[in-house]
């Protein structure tokens, strides 16, 4: 049970606008590993994760999440449902929103579903609950403050505690660390290898951080509408791979060894 | 002295009774739902199901059955149609809900204009009688606010999270869809319940003034919905007794008092704000915890 894979995608394909957007993508995620997913815009790295998710129908191909089948409209059982975490790219905010950094994170803890588990601030497990998701991901001075009074990385963080204050099996990542400063991207990696090595979570992120990708994920996913190249970073990262991946104008690596100021036009 | 013998005397007519406890729970309806469609950005929505519900009218006049029979369901089918249209036709709903806003107008007109006898009640229409309000209708209307009060309170979550984003909602297992068609559908019944009330051209006022009145001054959500809420009631029933102690007409009266009440929170957010804005989203200090150390570490 301890080794049975996480999630198990095969032939994934997803029509976008009458496009193939994602085309006959497999690929399986172990336990408590951290796996990225690279690729240039438009490769189709957040229509997979949102198909992935059951948020976007599926032209083709199978999902299982810990054991289960994703039904065609996305269908998961509750139980494997509340085991998935998401944090997107950003959140529709528009103008003043009359809602706590401590209550959303709350709505975090709370199981999908009608309930009223809020009232009131809800149970002395769910404050504290939220409280600790808050300290780890050094969101413990902002419960207070609106969520629509937050800057960019702060809001990323506090997407954070809204998907770790509750114990989970998988958490998806869709250009997490867009937007952190030094100090709070190596808290949040930090964090995702405690996430990982103690409390068994999975991880899946969309990452343009080739850097990153390299010294802290297991497994790379290298998608343009299909995939290009899976393996360890070390092999899926080689420049070869970026250069077939990318094409030959931006391969990320490249400067490391070359020109280290960049070309002008 | 003889202000207080004239709001008794308003007070003792059983046809302003009715009035006030209408437009109490009409306004705490408009109010509670604003809360969430003005942040869902619903709130050309309720102008443009108020002006399909005049089309409804027209057509139910027409066909010569009675209008308010007609109202519901056709608010609701109106509402289930612009919903598919927003949602497929990739244009932006601002765009999409003045084309359905003004055409329906435009129908409505010439539907009214075929129907000879009924021209003189226009003026009811357009700004509604909330003084003709019967025991039946403060029944509906008494029913919806439970209703609606026990189906927000209870999907709370899943409200918040589908407008904060869909995706979110969505990997949380939230029916987005499904939420969002259920209030919709909540949001049409109860404009087409309050027409009669508050009038066409003035309901959306109903939905929007109190809701953003209330987003201005609080901070917690649960709060905001009942701030707008009894903001929409209160200044619903001021409205009306005002209206009824100087013989104005009612709608106008309960708006110009929602306008008043928007500007009062107006006012109090400025001057709340102040010492907030300066805490900054830098982050070290917040006001509400006090000073930087011994708070909640």
């Amino acid at each position: 049970m301890g080794s049975a894979p996480v999630v198990q995608v095969q032939n994934l394909s997803v029509l976008r606008d009458g496009l193939l957007a994602v085309d006959g993508v497999s690929f399986t995620l172990a336990p408590e590993t951290d796996t990225a997913l690279v690729g240039p815009n438009g490769a189709g790295k957040s229509t997979l994760v949102a198909a992935l998710l059951g948020l976007l129908p599926r032209s083709g191909g199978s999902v299982r999440i810990l054991g289960q089948e994703l039904g065609p409209d996305g269908e998961l059982p509750r139980s494997v449902r509340s085991q998935i975490a998401y944090l997107p790219q950003t959140l529709a905010l528009q103008g003043r929103f009359p809602l706590t950094v401590s209550e959303f994170v709350g709505f975090g803890f709370d199981r999908p579903g009608l309930n009223l588990a809020w009232l009131g601030g809800g149970s002395r497990s769910r404050r504290q609950a939220i409280q600790q998701a808050l300290q780890r991901t050094g969101c413990g001075d902002l419960g207070e403050h609106l969520l629509s009074e937050l800057s960019g990385g702060q809001l990323k963080r506090v997407l954070l505690a809204f998907c770790v204050v509750r114990p989970r099996r998988l958490l998806v990542l869709d250009e997490a660390q867009a937007g952190l400063d030094v100090p709070s991207t190596e808290q949040f990696h930090q964090l995702l290898l405690e996430l990982r090595r103690q409390e068994g979570w999975t991880v899946l992120q969309v990452s343009h951080d080739l850097e990153m990708v390299r010294r802290s994920c297991d497994q790379v996913l290298c998608l343009n509408r299909c995939l290009r190249c899976s393996g360890p970073p070390d092999h899926a990262l080689s420049p070869e791979r970026l250069l077939e991946l990318y094409g030959p104008n931006v391969v990320p690596y490249r400067h490391q060894h070359h020109h280290a100021s960049g070309e002008r036009p | 002295m003889t202000d207080l013998t004239a709001i008794q005397a308003v007070l003792a007519e059983p046809f302003m009774q009715r009035a006030l406890t209408g437009g109490l729970l009409t306004g705490g309806l408009g109010g509670l739902l604003g809360s969430f469609a003005v942040l869902r950005q619903l709130s050309f929505f309720s102008d443009a199901l108020g002006h399909s519900a005049l089309l409804g009218i027209s057509l139910g006049i027409l066909l010569g059955i009675n209008p308010t029979l007609v109202l519901i369901p056709f608010a609701v089918l109106f509402a289930l149609l612009v919903n598919q249209l927003v949602s497929r036709s990739g244009l932006p709903a601002d765009a999409l809900l003045n084309i359905v806003y003004s055409s329906s107008l435009a129908f409505a007109v010439v539907a009214l204009s075929l129907v000879e006898t009924y021209r003189g009640g226009i003026q009811q229409l357009l700004f509604g009688d909330i003084l003709g309000i019967s025991w039946p209708d403060l029944a509906v209307i008494a029913v919806l606010l439970v209703a609606a009060t026990a189906y927000l309170a209870l999907s709370l979550r899943a409200q918040v999270l589908l407008t904060l984003n869909s995706d979110l909602s969505g990997a949380f297992g939230v029916g987005a869809s499904r939420h969002r068609l259920a209030f919709i559908v909540l949001l049409a019944v109860v404009v087409a319940v309050s027409i009669k009330a508050v009038g066409v051209l003035l309901i959306s006022a109903f939905v929007v003034i109190p809701a953003c009145a209330g987003r201005l001054v609080s901070r917690h959500f649960p709060v905001y919905a009942l701030v707008s809420a009894g903001l929409g009631g209160g200044c619903a029933l001021l409205g009306l007794l005002g209206s009824g102690l100087t013989n104005l007409p009612s709608g106008p009266c309960v708006v110009i008092v929602q306008f008043a009440g928007f500007l009062l929170a107006l006012m109090v957010s400025q001057l709340t704000r102040r010492p907030r804005a300066t805490a900054g989203p830098a982050g070290g200090r917040i006001p509400d915890a006090g000073p930087a150390s011994p708070g909640s570490a």
